[in-house]
């Protein structure tokens, strides 16, 4: 009697196992276009929710991406174009020219293209989305100027364009900002021109209108979308719900889970570029040149905050990339920087992903023993083996850095030798001649013993500040690992109270060096500025303050190389690698542009084939029946002789 | 300076053999009694038992002989590391066993062969494990010298006294019981920071709730008997009566629960690591090899041996004290398993 | 037993308020409102806006005064927003019951169907090699760390073998079954060694009682006496257990959502620590406690009711 009944079960068990289906994503909106072909859905992940869509307050890296399907912005960083990176159109009709006014003050003249539309939205008249206007940019800048908006991007603009501080102080003093005021540095011209006013030459105006913080927002859209109760339903706040002009609206947000987006019809901001195509993509790329964007028709970015999944789901085909992180790196991507032959076979592709961006250990200037002693300084910089560090932590990958700027940017010096480069040898001489042989006090003899502050939040961060340790102990000196968590090391970093600082580093908001040397400017001490360090020379102020106002060129270069070797000289700190980001894409969605400058977004541009993917998933998830078919006889067989033995025995 | 006295070797030396010491000495002093003597008697007729016992002691050995540190040149060093000496440390992962890392591109021969292989810093495993002993002892021991009195104490003065005593006492646990323990415990190694010392304080400090409830009750049901009304009647005063005639007759569930609560404690260190407030930088422990193990399980070539290596120590000495506490328990009250 | 509830509601209410000074003190202790900021901010919010955060937050304001809001808030129910991510509390809350109690439910219903049932079985056969073969099971399942057990299925079933999706899920309707499947048998897993160890001691020593033995002496058959007799006493001790539970229903588990991205509560309690956000880990302990003195006063009501000598006094 128990035997068919045990047959049945474990058929059943088994049938239900692999009857599930492990595609974690919901089904998309559409299975085809209206013209018959399938339905393009693009896969993406992000590690963490939203904090919000509002372009003038969000400002991770996350946020940015959420975000940037559905904002476009006055300016684009060309899709294609890497050595140098380059600006484009977006929004405006083109790159603006400065001006030079006769008393040293300089304005941008800006047109904005014709005929593009908010999407149609019930905040608006009539639900239609009306035509973004001049007025909107204005909009935005007081915007940013509004303390409750608590635009974090308002600081370094706030002395630039003329009327911006005043606005702010008058909304402070009145408790309230009053939108009635314009700021005196935008001059409205017509309908779709305007010029804004600057103090002084500041061609990184540029680069703020090709970020999202400049992105015209509608003034009925924050009104409307309040947080209130309306009519009985509550209306989401503008953090949380976009009225955009870009190419696609969300449709759907649940936390922790996805976000989901639908193409906008009658998108025409702008094409497929026809320029500037790699040579190794060029003739892939012909075919998209100057088609109507964007390629697909649907966007999810799933939130996935564990690496293993994330692996996992990649794997299997469930997401269009894959992002390298610690350990999957060196599954993905071989030390030579190329795909690993596992994954090559796959038919993926590898991509560099993530801002040029830079880490460092900094020192504190004004500490009483490292603050004073540079030879001591550049003897635990030359201690430093980073290149172990990166093949141990990053397979290999990332590049060692020698100086400040990273390597994908304009002044970055590739002929440059750090003098404070990894030399064990020498950095026991260092420490000789800065008074501390063989790690001892000449004077007392006693061991240095130094505090190295790590921000450790989980166990890779443990095991990297078990490193940075090591390496320094080398030299005879002892360090006192300090840990604590990133918001705690950033308190000490500001309050001056540490000696040496692990995890700072920048990761840039333009490609300009003037935002990496602004990191050791003098007025930049903390808490305004991110000099942690201290570091403070005049000379170095003097120069930093003549290049921040220069356009490109070799009299640049030469202020930069100047200020290299201030830094090398002064070692305030120890420069360790530039974080290199690889995504490893899926044969169907091949990367179509190829520009660092990736967190401002390309979705619009690119492409995938639903129907390879279809097929290689299937290929990639063929489930065995013999496992669960086990486990069910097992449990079975288990049931069995407990009931039989119990029989006998009692 | 307090600090620094602490982190002193010889301090932490004289630590463990006065923990040791004491330990020992509280259990003669307990086994006195003739319930322990039975219950003694008992346990040596119980192979599981004894074999478990067997197993805790010998992870106690090991976690004692990586504690106790000697001067040796430039510092300190433990016992053990002078077992391990001729272990040198690699560049990074290699397998078990192996003669070259992991690493397909290297082609560097080791420096001696390593029987679990080493992580991701080129530490041997196997000597990790070992080592990681001692943050068990040291965050077992620290936290059951915090709860075991204080829960145990406490209770009994609930038990005994009632009336406001009892009142205030459950009035301070039910409200540290009311918070979820994960939080509080986070709450509280965020405020003290990271260390084996400030994780031994949270635990206890959440840990004696439990412990403190069983007390009470007992000790009710132990207030009600004659011998107790008889100790009254004579005049014996009430810490007399708490110590002479109630505590030898609860002592034995304060065993039980303080080897069934050092199995939680090891347990929860895990969990602390994933975290994020784990052991400190520097200290082996098995909670950060799980942790660590979770995203090696990504690499390719899997990397197993790490988090294999840390969950069956793990494991062991969860399972021995489990099995230990159930044959203790048996002992001590055979009618009821 | 009207006034008998009142009065332990009563009681709750220094209880929570003691919990709400315990965690306004450590949360102050612990964090200094700049390091609060910069850590909700990031490194790039820094000097303006972090002081206009702060402000916006009544952070700057005297601790009694923070006390006194908090408290007020709390009053009307107001959770307050998350600092991470702007929303309101109460809708995070609501919205994150339900998937943590499709895994821990189940999971639960699970664990204490098999547990009861392993139970009886191995008193039916105690003290035999089975029965302790059965009982070093038990206590093997829960010597694993909870961690270890999910990143093995994980690996296992997930990667390797692709029966269920290795992260995320569904709602009622889209499949949400297989999202929940493996969470679900991991958290009964956890559960079993525990439950099964502890059923099993409660229904030895309803077999040692004396009714039993008169059922016994009487002739009634031994399966008879488990069956009814032992079980259904057995039951009351193991209901007021299960109730004590409930709490930990509710707000999920921290480390199977987390690692399987359940939306629930235990995931929101991690990504709450892991990014400082203060608000959402008062309300959690708030909440957390609400049920906990719940779950308390159910127990006592329960035992009242199961045993009519103990009177609700």
């Amino acid at each position: 009697m128990f035997r068919p009944a045990a047959i049945t079960f474990s058929l059943l068990i088994a049938a239900l196992i692999c009857g599930c289906d492990n595609d974690p994503n919901p089904a998309p909106y559409h299975k085809t276009r209206p013209d018959g072909s399938p339905w393009r859905v693009r896969y993406m992940r992000e590690p963490s929710d939203p904090k919000s869509f509002d372009p003038q307050f969000a400002y991770t890296v996350p946020d940015l991406q959420f975000m940037e399907p559905v904002y476009d912005r006055l300016l684009e960083y060309h899709p294609m174009k890497s050595d140098p990176i380059e600006l484009m159109a977006g929004m405006l009709e083109e790159v603006p020219k400065k001006e030079v006014q006769p008393d040293g003050k300089v304005n941008y003249l800006c047109r904005l293209k014709h005929d593009i539309h908010f999407h149609d939205d019930p905040c608006f008249p009539g639900g239609k989305g009306r035509e973004v206007v001049a007025t909107d940019v204005h909009y935005v800048l007081q915007r940013m100027a509004d303390p409750k908006v608590e635009s974090p991007y308002f600081a370094p603009l706030e002395q630039k364009i003329i009327g911006l501080h005043e606005a702010r102080e008058k909304g402070v003093k009145a408790g309230k900002f009053d939108y009635a005021t314009p700021v005196s540095g935008f001059e409205r011209i017509d309908s779709h021109t305007f010029r804004i006013h600057l103090n002084g030459p500041y061609p990184q105006l540029l680069y703020w209108m090709a970020m999202h913080t400049m992105s015209p927002v509608a003034r009925e859209a924050v009104e409307y979308y309040d947080g209130e109760v309306h009519d009985g339903k509550v209306r989401p706040k503008f953090r949380f719900y976009m009225v955009g002009q870009g190419p696609f609206r969300m449709r759907d947000y649940t936390p922790r889970r996805a976000v989901r987006y639908e193409r906008v019809e009658g998108y025409h901001t702008s094409v497929f570029p026809t320029d500037g195509f790699p040579p190794e993509k060029a003739e892939w790329l012909k075919q998209f040149a100057g088609k109507p964007l964007p390629l697909f028709d649907e966007l999810h970015i799933l939130i996935v905050q564990e690496t293993i999944p994330n692996f996992v789901l990649g794997r299997q085909g469930y997401l269009d990339s894959i992002t390298a992180d610690k350990d999957s790196t060196a599954a993905l991507v071989t030390a030579d920087q190329q795909l690993t032959p596992k994954y090559q076979a796959r038919g993926m592709g590898l991509e560099k992903a993530g801002l040029p961006n830079t880490f460092y250990i900094s020192f504190n200037m004004q500490d009483p023993v490292v603050g004073k002693n540079s030879k001591l300084r550049q003897a635990l910089s030359c201690a430093c083996d980073m290149r172990a560090y990166v093949d141990i932590f990053y397979n290999g990958v990332s590049p060692v850095s020698n100086q400040l700027v990273p390597r994908e940017l304009y002044g970055y010096d590739p002929k440059y030798v750090n003098p404070n480069g990894y030399d064990l040898e020498k950095a026991k001489r260092l420490l000789a001649e800065a008074g501390y042989p063989g790690g001892r006090d000449a004077k007392t003899g006693e061991q240095l013993v130094l505090t190295l502050e790590e921000p450790v939040e989980s166990t890779e961060y443990r095991q990297r500040a078990e490193y940075e340790q090591r390496m320094f102990e080398a030299l005879g000196i002892k360090i006192k690992v300090n840990e604590n968590t990133f918001a705690r090391v950033i308190e000490r970093l500001e309050q001056g109270n540490f000696q040496l600082g692990a995890g700072t580093g920048w990761a840039l908001d333009y490609p300009d060096p003037e935002n990496f040397f602004m990191l050791f400017y003098s007025k930049n001490f903390p808490r305004e500025g991110a000099n942690y360090c201290r570091y403070s020379r005049p000379e170095f102020d003097r120069a930093y303050e003549a290049m921040a106002q220069m356009d490109n060129g070799p009299e640049r270069l030469a202020l930069i190389a100047k200020m290299n070797a201030m830094l090398a000289e002064d070692c305030p700190a120890i420069w360790e690698f530039d974080k290199a980001f690889y995504i490893a894409t899926q044969p169907w969605a091949r990367w179509t542009h190829n520009s660092p400058m990736i967190e401002y977004g390309y979705n619009k541009y690119h492409q995938v084939d639903p129907t390879e993917r279809e097929k290689l998933r299937a290929d990639w998830n063929r489930k065995p029946v013999w496992p669960p078919m086990a486990l069910g006889g097992l449990l079975v067989a288990g049931l069995l002789y407990a009931v039989r033995w119990s029989r006998r025995h009692v | 300076m307090f600090s620094a006295f602490f982190n002193h070797w010889l301090t932490q030396d004289v630590l463990v053999v006065a923990g040791f010491a004491l330990v020992f000495f509280l259990l003669r002093a307990g086994a006195k009694n003739d319930r322990w003597e039975r219950a003694w008697t008992r346990m040596k007729r119980d192979r599981t038992g004894l074999i478990a016992l067997a197993v805790v002691l010998l992870y106690l050995f090991i976690g004692a002989i990586e504690a106790f540190q000697i001067p040796s040149a430039g510092g300190t060093r433990s016992v053990l590391d002078l077992f391990v000496a001729h272990i040198q440390p690699e560049k990074s992962y290699s397998a078990p066993l192996a003669d070259g890392l992991l690493d397909p591109t290297s082609h560097e021969r080791l420096h001696s062969r390593h029987l679990l292989g080493t992580d991701v810093l080129g530490k041997d495993v196997f000597v990790q494990m070992l080592k990681a002993c001692r943050t068990a002892l040291i965050i077992g021991g620290m936290t059951s010298a915090i709860y075991v009195p204080l829960g145990a104490l406490l209770g009994l003065f609930a038990g005994y006294f009632r009336r406001w005593v009892d009142d205030a006492i459950q009035y301070v646990y039910t409200t540290l019981a009311s918070i979820p323990e994960i939080l509080l415990l986070v709450a509280i190694l965020m405020v003290l920071g990271k260390g084996l010392g400030s994780m031994s304080i949270a635990l206890g400090v959440t840990g004696w709730v439990g412990l403190c409830r069983l007390i009470r009750g007992e000790t009710m049901r132990q207030s009600e008997r004659q011998y107790v009304a008889a100790a009254r009647a004579l005049g014996q005063s009430h810490w007399k009566i708490i110590i002479r005639h109630l505590m030898p007759n609860v002592m034995h569930l304060v065993l039980i629960s303080a080897v069934l609560g050092f199995s939680n404690i090891v347990l929860a260190e895990a969990i602390l690591s994933y975290l994020g407030v784990g052991a400190p930088v520097g200290t082996a422990s098995w909670g950060v090899m799980i942790d660590a193990g979770r995203t090696e399980l990504g690499r390719d070539p899997l990397v197993w041996w790490n988090i294999g290596a840390a969950t069956f120590a793990l494991f062991g000495l969860v399972l021995s004290l489990n099995i230990l506490g159930d044959a203790l328990r048996s002992a001590f009250d055979p009618k009821r398993s | 037993m009207f006034s008998y509830l009142v009065r332990r509601l009563l009681y709750a209410v220094p209880i929570l308020f003691g919990v709400v000074l315990i965690a306004f003190f450590l949360d102050h202790v612990m964090m200094s409102p700049e390091a609060k900021a910069a850590r909700v901010l990031g490194p790039k919010g820094t000097g303006e806006v972090r002081r206009e955060w702060i402000h916006n937050r009544g952070l700057d304001q005297p601790l009694p005064r923070q006390l006194v809001s908090y408290v007020k808030n709390l009053g009307t129910l107001q959770l307050g927003t998350s600092w991470v991510t702007g929303r309101d509390l109460r809708e995070v809350f609501l919205k994150g019951v339900g998937p943590s109690l499709s895994i821990t439910v189940p999971g639960f219903v699970a664990a204490f169907f098999a547990s009861v049932g392993l139970a009886l079985f191995q008193v039916f056969v105690r003290n035999s090699p089975l029965d302790r073969g059965l009982t070093l099971l038990s206590v093997a399942l829960m010597s694993v760390p909870a961690m270890v057990y999910v990143i093995l299925t994980q690996a296992f079933l997930a990667l390797g073998l692709c029966y269920f999706p290795a992260y995320g899920f569904g709602d009622v309707g889209s499949g949400m079954l297989r999202f929940i499947a493996l969470p679900i048998v991991i958290f009964m897993l956890i559960n079993l060694g525990h439950d099964a160890r502890l059923y099993r001691a409660i229904f030895l020593e309803e077999m040692g009682q004396d009714y039993i033995r008169t059922a016994q002496a009487k002739g009634l058959s031994n399966a008879r006496v488990l069956g009814v007799h032992v079980f259904k006493n057995g039951l009351i001790a193991i209901i007021t257990l299960v109730v004590a539970e409930l709490p930990r229903l509710v707000l999920g588990s921290l480390l199977i959502e987390s690692l399987f991205g359940i939306p629930g509560l235990g995931n929101v309690l991690v990504q709450a620590i892991q990014t400082g956000d203060q608000p959402v880990i008062m309300a959690s302990v708030v909440l957390g406690s609400v049920l906990y003195l719940g779950a308390f006063i159910l127990t006592d009501i329960l035992y009242a009711l199961a045993d009519p000598r103990i009177r609700l006094s």
